[in-house]
């Protein structure tokens, strides 16, 4: 079996088209349909909705892939990797069912690929702080984001099943915390590189904006994701990582 | 949003939220792509896309033997905003299937396709 392997061989069901973000993201910017909007606009939710499932479904085959790539790693590293892929699994069967309380189906909407593209280091260390700190980092972001748009409109089923998801989320953080630095103890350089890995990946995540503090969110914009202080702050991120965030996210172009 | 319906005689919450209807029209221009390209009809398919995206059409076209294919069944359609993706398969008696994924969105009031790509005998996500 092939380590390492590239988004266009992820084994996928017959309903579901898969593309890379970027251009699904030029396909929105060129319809222009700036009045779909979070919270209240059903149709918005419901590709949310979406691209989260299929965010599960991708975060369940990363860890999946690290337990696989990775056989000399530790058997507590292993244990981790597997309880993360159960997890997910879980996940996917929550979101899957959030999509049927939402009026959808999985292959509704187009899959990106983003989320498995960013799974690509060659080095244990490197993969967790990238998926564990970084993807399930922003996973955090975007389900206290979630949470706070139920609350808003009401939703008790939504908010309370992204409330238990957000939990795992937090704990799979704090084991990518724990395992970067087990793994990279007395070699500052093997740390440095899988930090800078990470922070390439927090970077395509802030990039155009769609990522900020919340202080820098006006007018309860709900289409912005705020970085979840407490939840990061929980899951082992220092108060200078998420500094070093709310930077990133200021520098970027659309802000 | 809406309330949560009936929930006495049920496990789990009702859904919420109406399903997306497919726009029939939408499905029409697919039946009329799929159609053109089992028949080989390249003026047909043509007018049934947008300048940008007549060149991808014509090629996925190119690659198809006209009188090969005499069913055709869409395996998924998939939206981006008012895009749709449909991906599809054309069946013939003495052949494999023919994998075709198009996007249509509506262009000078009718369903005209963006873009189309042969998955035919490819491999992994971007092909099934």
């Amino acid at each position: 079996m092939q380590r390492m392997i590239p988004v266009e061989r992820l084994a996928r069901e017959d309903r579901m088209v898969l593309m890379r973000a970027r251009k699904a993201r030029e396909i929105r910017e060129e319809q222009n349909l700036d009045d779909r909007v979070l919270p209240f606009d059903e149709e918005a939710l419901r590709a949310r909705m979406h691209g989260i499932f299929c965010g599960e479904v991708q975060a369940m085959e990363a860890a999946g892939r690290t337990l696989f790539d990775f056989p000399d790693a530790p058997w507590e590293f292993q244990l981790d990797m597997a309880r993360q892929v159960w997890d997910e699994s879980r996940h996917t069967e929550i979101f899957e069912g959030l999509l049927a309380y939402m009026g959808a189906e999985p292959g509704d909407y187009v899959e990106t690929e983003v989320l498995w593209r960013c799974t690509q280091a060659a080095d244990p260390a490197a993969r967790v702080a990238g998926i564990n700190r970084g993807l399930e980092g922003l996973a955090c972001d975007v389900f206290e984001q979630l949470i706070r748009i139920a609350q808003k409109n009401g939703d008790e089923v939504i908010e309370r099943a992204v409330d238990y998801v957000l939990a795992d989320e937090i704990t799979h953080v704090r084991m990518g915390s724990n395992w970067l630095r087990k793994l990279t103890e007395g070699d500052p350089e093997r740390l440095k590189r899988a930090q800078e890995f990470q922070e390439s990946i927090d970077e395509v995540f802030s990039f155009r904006g769609t990522r900020r503090a919340i202080e820098d969110v006006r007018d309860g914009n709900e289409n912005i994701i705020t970085i979840a202080r407490e939840a990061r702050m929980l899951a082992g991120f220092s108060e200078e990582e998420i500094e070093r965030l709310i930077a990133a996210s200021r520098k970027s172009a659309a802000y | 949003m809406g309330d949560l319906g009936d929930r006495v005689n049920v496990m789990g919450p009702q859904p919420m939220a109406k399903r997306s209807e497919i726009p029939a029209a939408m499905l029409e221009a697919a039946r009329r792509v799929l159609e053109g390209l089992a028949a080989g009809d390249a003026t047909g398919l043509a007018a049934l896309a947008v300048p940008s995206g007549a060149g991808e059409l014509a090629a996925v076209a190119a690659a198809v033997m006209p009188g090969t294919y005499d069913q055709h069944r869409i395996i998924a359609t998939a939206r981006i905003n008012d895009h749709h993706y449909v991906k599809a398969r054309l069946h013939g008696p003495r052949t494999e299937a023919f994998t075709v994924q198009f996007r249509l969105g509506e262009y000078a009031g009718e369903w005209r396709v963006w873009e189309a790509m042969n998955l035919t005998g490819k491999r992994g996500a971007w092909a099934r």
